[in-house]
């Protein structure tokens, strides 16, 4: 429950907005992926967020990293939609992009230039490397949304960071009630971080199945992580609920590999990769991707001011790639690997991804001190190659040789 | 491939080339005495406030960046390069990165090193500003040297969103860095120094303006050739040396704009150069001169257009270190564009050379914007050429004869016609 002190406003207790708050963020809606099934909706998300925008005409917001606040856009009843290219043709963005930059940031160009993301009303991004920024934009300049917002948030947990996170929090909040002609609630935003809080929770217990033995498949947990980035958090509440429920009973289809296995990147977004380590033997245990396990760690706390309590999550958030220094990174790193006994790592990179090619050697220091093999495969937009299959072949063959 | 060595030393036309090559020998000498003498060095990224810092505390600073041009002029960046590869660095990253990892964990113990080498440092500042490959870059360095480090952070923002609380942070973090400093050095900042240290790069920042928009003159006194004149920008900021220099830099160009002398005898093309130059190959600047054209302005330049307030040192040093790096890169692409289309007008520009550099995807992204508005908004012909500012192996020089061979051509006719009597 909230901790809540009992003064008035607005004619209401605060007991009271809370509970309506809660009761309002909670409410089922008639939705464009009503009767479809979840994973079939996070495969046609963008065609069912298209149809959702046609339907009730609700506020849509794409974003381009994880720290982007999330619960923020769920108080202005706005669904906050990740981008990731989701398999586009690279080359659709040549018109705009050099072909050094990154894959997913020219997919996600090329779909937009391609009318793909016409349901977005625009465009939020939280400061997070060289290519999303110039993304951000070249896109607000040549497709010109409605709403372009970039948050530059500090990196290092210090009070002063503390107090300019609030800030920056502030400045979205007001572009937000532009708008949407929507004043902001602090309760409605409390009642997120709580919804938001139960969600994260629910999907990090299955990835805690994987932490023992058993647990769903990689696969699932990647789509559910995407769900909850693409769908109203409380769409996908019922689902998470439901998975949990039989997360780790009988009739769940588990990886049946025995190399436990975590996967290391930015974007991995090419579920054929996923199925292609799971057929040659590894069983994906945790991913340290942009769109995995890291988004589900740390919360905002339910009590007090909840902008604040949003800040100081952000400023506690696990240290990406992108930009934590290499202690931070490497500590994360180790801590992972032990508590999920990982026994291979398989680095799924971008090509041109400066970031995290740049962590990459100490990365596989990291292993290498431990014993730990490792295989880097770079990916340009073309999801699982043969060549990227060859090497996969092999790496797991040297994997079966080495075992006792 | 790029051009074989022996064929790229650039024609330079500044008498101060005289002063800046002592200028840059000193300078690293200096680094050297400093560390003999037990003065602290400091290893810091470039492009912010710090450096006004360091001279006031009697800190020298060392900028890894402005080594790497350094090590692409005389030839040591291939081995730094493959020393980085040695160390599981991928090809993809920046030179710079490449180069300086290379030479920071391998090069920097070789004998008889250009300019002695780098002084090694005795602490380093991991500064959470500026692109990936510069943060990454001490990031590395911070991994391998065994010494004091300070992380800091600054967060990127647009030019034209810059507000009061992003400068607050920003002084918070000098704050914090001001202590660490004191606690290294065992002395008070004196902020009477620090103040001083400010108005200095001040006035070198109001002389550089001076000398650069002396370039609109009609001959150019000076072309993009010269650009190592910025030596002083980087690593002569908060002292005299830099003022001095300028001074008689500005002196030099206004006596070749008051007698008409230009770069070629007879100036038909002015052009525009955007994104950092082929370090290794400073002669390409030379090359539009068979044309008689010259490059007569860049957007690279234009990362020290700022002023600073004397008065208010802390605030200003903060100011610096958030608008250098989003002056030259894609953080602020609508303020780019508006800068370079001031640039076509101020420096009368026939057309622009755009450096797709594979080293700088932060520079290299919206060119692609810039090439439109160039066309379209102001009828000024650009071409987009591919390159490394850092790497000549990811530079071919006959694609880009072809390329810019036909664009010239292209320039000169339609001057031609410009020119042409009516029928």
């Amino acid at each position: 429950m909230w901790s809540i002190r009992n003064v008035t406003a607005g004619g209401l207790s605060t007991t009271i907005r809370e509970e309506q708050a809660v009761a309002g963020c909670r409410r089922r809606r008639e939705t464009a992926w009503d009767g479809v099934a979840w994973r079939d909706a996070v495969a046609n998300h963008p065609d069912l967020l298209k149809a959702e925008k046609a339907r009730s005409r609700r506020t849509l917001l794409g974003t381009l990293c994880a720290h982007t606040p999330v619960e923020i856009f769920h108080a202005f009843d706005i669904v906050p939609v990740r981008l990731w290219g989701a398999g586009a043709d690279p080359g659709g963005a040549d018109p705009l992009l050099q072909s050094f930059i990154c894959p997913p940031v020219r997919q996600i160009m090329a779909m937009g230039l391609a009318g793909r993301y016409d349901f977005l009303d625009g465009l939020v991004h939280a400061y997070s490397c060289d290519a999303a920024c110039g993304l951000f934009n070249i896109w607000r300049r040549n497709l010109h949304p409605k709403f372009a917002f970039q948050l530059s948030l500090p990196y290092m947990d210090t009070p002063e960071a503390l107090a300019y996170a609030q800030v920056e929090f502030r400045r979205l909040i007001a572009a937000l009630e532009t708008l949407t002609d929507r004043a902001y609630e602090p309760e409605r935003l409390r009642a997120a971080i709580g919804l938001y809080r139960e969600a994260r929770a629910l999907l990090r217990r299955a990835y805690a199945h994987k932490r023992q033995d058993g647990g769903p498949s990689y696969a699932d947990l990647y789509r559910l992580s995407l769900a909850l980035q693409v769908f109203p958090v409380e769409t996908v509440l019922p689902w998470l609920t439901a998975f949990d429920a039989a997360a780790d009973g009988p009739a769940v289809a588990g990886d049946a590999g025995t190399t436990r296995l975590m996967i290391s990147g930015s974007l991995c977004a090419d579920e054929a990769l996923f199925t292609e380590i799971a057929a040659l033997g590894g069983n994906i245990v945790l991913d340290d991707t942009c769109i995995g396990y890291r988004t589900l760690l740390g919360e905002a706390a339910p009590e007090g001011d909840p902008l604040t309590a949003l800040a100081r999550h952000h400023l506690a958030r696990p240290p990406c790639s992108a930009r934590a220094d290499f202690p931070a990174r490497r500590a994360y790193f180790r801590e992972q690997i032990e508590a999920f006994r990982v026994e291979a790592v398989v680095f799924i990179h971008q090509k041109f991804c400066d970031p995290h090619l740049a962590d990459h050697p100490f990365l596989k220091t990291v292993l290498e001190e431990r014993g730990i093999p490792s295989l880097q495969v770079e990916l340009e937009g073309e999801g699982l190659t043969g060549q990227i299959r060859t090497r996969l072949e092999g790496f797991f063959e040297m994997i079966g040789k080495n075992r006792p | 491939m790029g051009e074989p060595m022996d064929a790229q030393k650039t024609t330079k036309r500044l008498k101060a080339n005289t002063a800046l090559r002592e200028i840059i020998a000193e300078f690293y000498t200096d680094g050297h005495r400093a560390k003999a003498e037990g003065r602290p060095v400091g290893w810091i990224p470039p492009m912010n406030g710090l450096i006004e810092l360091f001279y006031a505390m009697d800190i020298h600073p060392i900028f890894p960046e402005n080594w790497a041009p350094v090590c692409a002029a005389i030839g040591t960046n291939r081995q730094n390069f493959a020393a980085c590869a040695g160390h599981g660095y991928a090809d993809d990253l920046c030179g710079y990165f490449r180069n300086n990892v290379g030479y920071a964990l391998d090069g920097i113990d070789a004998p008889d090193q250009p300019l002695g080498g780098l002084p090694k440092p005795d602490f380093l500042i991991s500064f959470g500003a500026g692109c990936i490959p510069t943060m990454k870059t001490f990031q590395v360095l911070c991994d391998h040297f065994d010494c004091p480090v300070i992380r800091a952070d600054l967060p990127q923002v647009a030019m034209e969103d810059i507000g009061e609380h992003h400068l607050r942070y920003g002084v918070a973090q000098i704050k914090r860095l001001i202590a660490f400093l004191e606690d290294l050095t065992g002395r008070r900042l004196d902020l009477d120094r620090l103040s001083q240290a400010v108005a200095w790069t001040d006035e070198a920042c109001r002389l550089w303006d001076e000398i650069m928009a002396l370039r609109a003159a009609v001959p150019a006194p000076f072309s993009a050739a010269e650009i190592g004149i910025m030596f002083v920008m980087v690593t002569r900021h908060g002292t005299p040396i830099a003022v001095d220099f300028l001074r008689d830099v500005l002196a030099e160009v206004k006596e070749r704009v008051a007698r008409g002398v230009g770069v070629v005898p007879d100036e038909r093309l002015r052009l525009f150069w955007d994104n950092i130059p082929l370090w290794y190959n400073m002669k390409l600047f030379n090359y539009f001169e068979k044309w008689n054209a010259v490059v007569v302005a860049e957007t690279y330049t234009s990362a020290w257009t700022l002023r600073m307030d004397p008065a208010k040192p802390l605030e200003s040093i903060a100011y610096k270190s958030l608008v250098s790096y989003p002056l030259v890169s894609c953080v602020s692409l609508e303020k780019r564009l508006e800068l370079i289309r001031k640039a076509i007008r101020e420096y009368r520009i026939d057309g622009a050379i755009l450096h797709s550099n594979r080293s700088c995807k932060p520079i290299s992204m919206g060119q692609l914007d810039i090439q439109r508005m160039l066309n379209d908004e102001l009828g000024v012909p650009a071409v987009l050429f591919d390159g490394d500012h850092m790497d000549g192996d990811k530079f071919a020089f006959a694609p880009f004869q072809t390329r810019i061979d036909a664009f010239i051509e292209m320039l000169l006719e339609r001057r031609a016609s410009a020119h042409a009597p009516n029928p």
